[in-house]
C-alpha cells in the first residue's frame, strides 16, 4: 500500500462526504430539521445526472443543474407536505415522513430508471492526473474544489448577508422571528430546496466514483450522519473538518483492514464519540434551538 | 366490570374470526398471506411499544427481527438444534443481549439523535450480514429444517404454511396478550408518564433512563420472536431480512390505525400485506404505495385511521366512558 496515495484518496473521499452532508448540516443547524430520505435524494440526484448524460446526451455541466432543479423541486414538495409538522417542530413525525419519502423515491427511481446498476461517466472522470506514482481523476480534483467553494460560500452567506441573518434568526427562535415579520415558512421552504439541490449537486459530482444503484440510499446516508454528528450538530465549519477526518479514516481503514466494513467502522467511531461525550451531543441541538 | 367482560368477549370473537378466516377462504396463498401477516404484525408490536408508549422512534427493530432469524438459522443449521423451542429461547436471549448493548449506548440520546443512531445500527447490521461469511454472507443461510415444536407425547410440526398458521396465530395472540399486559403494568404506566410528562415522572420517583431500557428490553424479544418464525417459514435467511422494507412496514403498522390501539398494528399489517399479496401493482409501485401511505397518514391524519372514526363514535355514544389514553406523535 502506498500511504501517500491513500492520503490523497482520503482527502478526496473526505471532501465528497462533506459535500454530500452540506444540505443536512444546514437543515439541522438552521431549521433544526432532519431528513432520513437524504440517501435516497442522493440516489435521485445521481440517477437524474446519469440519465441526462447517458440518455439525453447533454454535457455533465448541464446535467448538474438539471439534477439540482429536480432535487430542489422534490425538497419543496416534501416541505409542503410536512409544513404543519415543521412549524410544530414535530421531529418524530418529520423523521418518519422523510423515511417514507425516501422509500417512495426508491420505488419511483427503480420504476423510472430500472433497478440495474449504472455507471455515471463524465468527461472529467475519464482522465487521470498522474504525479509520479500517485494518481487521481480530474473528477476527484473537481470534487475537492467544489466542496471548498460550496463550504466557503455557505459560510459567507450565513455570516455576511441579509438572507444569512434571517436564516440564523429563524434557527435561534422561530416564533420571535415570526413576530419580527420574518416569513418563517419561506425560510423553511428555502432550506429544504437548498437541501434537495445541494445533495443533487453532490451526487452529480461524487457519484461518478462508484457504480450507482437505486437501492444505495439506505446505506448512503450513514456517512452523512457521522459527518453531521462528528462536526457538532449543525456547524458548517465542523462538518467540513469532520468530513475530511472521516474520509482519511475510511480510506486508511479500507486499505489497511477491509473495504467491506468501512461503514461499520465509521459507525463505531460515531458510537465511540457518543459514549465518550454523550451530554455534549444531545445538548447541542437543544442549545442551538432555544 | 361489565365493560371489561364485553371487551374480553369481543377480543375472543375477533380472535376466533381471525383464526377461521384462512380456513374459510381456503387456498395456499391465503394461508401464506395469513402466516406472513401474523409474523409481521408480531414484529411491528415490538416497535409499537417503543414508539407509542415510550415515544421514541427506534429504527433498530429490524435488527431484532434479523437477530431472531439469524439465531434460528445458525442454531438449526450449524448447531443442529432440532427443537424450535430451543431456537426460540436462543433468539430471545441474543435479542436481549443486542437490546441491552444498543439500549445502554443510546440511553442518554433523545429524539432524532436516538433515531439516527438506531438507523445506523440497522444499516451496519445489514452490511455486516451481507459480508460476514459466518452469517452466510450475501448467499445467506439455507437448509433450515421444518418447524418442530414437539414436546414429549405431543408431536407438533409444520410442513407448509397451512400447518404453520396455528403456530403463527398462537404467537400473535401471545404477543397481543403480552402487549396488553404491558400497557396495564407499572412499567407501561411509567413509560407513558415518561413519554408525556418526563418531569412528573421524575418527581414520582420514576427513573426515565431505567424505564427506557426496560421497555427496550421488553420490545426486542417480541420482534425477535417474529424473526424466529420467519426463518422457519422461509427456510432460509439472508441479509434481506434487514432491508428497509421491514422498517417502513413496521412504522406504517404502528401509525396507520392509530397509536396505542391494541389491534392497530395487526389491522395495519393485514391491510398492507393484503394489498401486496392480492392487489400488487409490481414491487416498485408497491414501494411507492407503502411509502406514500406512511407519509400521508402522518401529514394528514396524525391520529391514524382510528382518529377519523373517533368523532363519529363520540357522537353516537354520549355517555362519557373513559376513553383510552391516546398518544400521538405530537406529544
Amino acid at each position: 500500500m502506498n500511504l501517500t496515495q491513500q492520503i490523497i484518496n482520503g482527502i478526496v473521499l473526505g471532501h465528497a462526504y462533506a459535500l454530500v452532508a452540506i444540505g443536512w448540516t444546514l437543515l439541522l443547524g438552521v431549521a433544526r430539521l432532519v431528513n432520513f430520505g437524504h440517501g435516497q435524494m442522493y440516489m435521485l440526484g445521481a440517477f437524474v445526472t446519469w440519465w441526462a448524460v447517458a440518455k439525453a446526451g447533454v454535457p455533465h455541466a448541464i446535467a448538474l443543474p438539471v439534477a439540482m432543479a429536480v432535487g430542489a423541486l422534490f425538497g419543496l414538495v416534501m416541505q409542503r407536505i410536512m409544513l404543519k409538522a415543521t412549524l410544530e417542530q414535530n421531529l418524530v413525525s418529520i423523521m418518519i415522513m422523510t423515511l417514507g419519502f425516501g422509500y417512495v423515491l426508491h420505488g419511483g427511481a427503480a420504476l423510472v430508471f430500472g433497478s440495474t446498476g449504472q455507471i455515471l461517466e463524465t468527461a472529467l472522470s475519464r482522465h487521470d492526473i498522474q504525479l509520479g506514482e500517485l494518481w487521481l481523476t480530474w473528477q476527484d480534483a473537481a470534487i475537492v474544489v467544489a466542496a471548498i467553494v460550496v463550504f466557503a460560500s455557505l459560510r459567507w452567506i450565513l455570516d455576511g448577508t441579509r438572507i444569512g441573518r434571517l436564516v440564523r434568526m429563524v434557527a435561534e427562535d422561530p416564533k420571535l422571528a415570526m413576530l419580527a415579520g420574518v416569513n418563517v415558512r419561506r425560510v423553511y421552504y428555502g432550506v429544504f430546496a437548498f437541501e434537495g439541490a445541494a445533495v443533487a449537486f453532490a451526487a452529480g459530482m461524487v457519484a461518478p466514483r462508484t457504480p450507482i444503484l437505486t437501492s444505495m440510499g439506505f446505506e448512503e446516508v450513514i456517512m452523512t450522519f457521522v459527518v453531521v454528528v462528528l462536526g457538532g450538530i449543525g456547524s458548517v465549519t465542523g462538518s467540513y473538518v469532520a468530513g475530511l477526518a472521516l474520509g482519511l479514516f475510511t480510506a486508511l481503514f479500507g486499505a489497511l483492514v477491509s473495504p467491506a466494513y468501512t461503514t461499520a467502522a465509521a459507525f463505531l467511531v460515531l458510537i465511540a464519540l457518543l459514549v465518550l461525550r454523550p451530554g455534549g451531543l444531545s445538548a447541542a441541538p437543544a442549545a442551538g434551538a432555544h | 366490570m361489565a365493560a371489561e367482560r364485553v371487551r374480553l368477549l369481543l377480543l375472543l370473537l375477533t380472535a376466533a374470526a381471525v383464526f377461521m378466516a384462512p380456513v374459510l377462504l381456503g387456498g395456499g396463498a391465503v394461508y401464506s398471506a395469513a402466516v406472513l401477516i401474523a409474523i409481521f404484525a408480531v414484529m411491528a408490536y415490538g416497535l409499537d411499544v417503543v414508539v407509542s408508549d415510550l415515544g421514541e422512534v427506534s429504527l433498530a427493530h429490524t435488527v431484532f427481527f434479523g437477530v431472531g432469524s439469524y439465531t434460528t438459522a445458525l442454531l438449526s443449521t450449524r448447531g443442529g438444534v432440532g427443537s424450535a423451542w430451543l431456537t426460540l429461547a436462543g433468539s430471545v436471549v441474543v435479542a436481549l443481549g443486542f437490546a441491552a448493548v444498543i439500549g445502554l449506548v443510546t440511553l442518554r440520546l433523545r429524539e432524532f439523535v436516538f433515531s439516527l443512531v438506531t438507523y445506523a445500527v440497522a444499516v451496519v447490521a445489514m452490511t455486516v450480514a451481507a459480508n460476514w461469511s459466518f452469517l452466510g454472507g450475501s448467499d445467506g443461510l439455507r437448509g433450515i429444517p421444518l418447524l418442530n415444536l414437539s414436546v414429549p407425547g405431543l408431536p407438533l410440526t409444520a410442513r407448509n404454511d397451512k400447518d404453520l398458521w396455528p403456530f403463527a396465530f398462537a404467537l400473535l395472540v401471545a404477543t397481543i396478550y403480552l402487549v396488553d399486559r404491558f400497557r396495564h403494568s407499572a412499567l407501561g404506566s411509567a413509560a407513558i408518564m415518561t413519554h408525556l410528562n418526563p418531569r412528573l415522572a421524575t418527581m414520582s420517583g420514576i427513573d426515565p433512563a431505567r424505564v427506557r431500557l426496560q421497555v427496550f428490553l421488553f420490545s426486542a424479544p417480541v420482534s425477535a420472536a417474529a424473526g424466529w418464525l420467519y426463518a422457519y417459514q422461509r427456510a432460509y435467511v439472508s441479509a434481506d431480512v434487514l432491508e428497509n422494507y421491514f422498517l417502513i412496514l413496521m412504522l406504517t403498522a404502528v401509525v396507520l390505525i392509530g397509536r396505542r390501539q391494541l389491534l392497530g398494528p395487526l389491522a395495519a399489517t393485514a391491510l398492507v400485506l393484503l394489498q401486496e399479496k392480492f392487489f400488487s401493482l409490481g414491487g416498485d409501485v408497491d414501494k411507492i404505495v407503502l411509502g406514500s401511505v406512511l407519509v400521508a397518514i402522518l401529514a394528514f391524519f396524525p391520529q391514524g385511521l382510528a382518529g377519523l372514526a373517533r368523532p363519529l363514535a363520540a357522537l353516537s355514544r354520549q355517555r362519557a366512558a373513559s376513553a383510552p389514553t391516546v398518544t400521538t406523535l405530537e406529544n
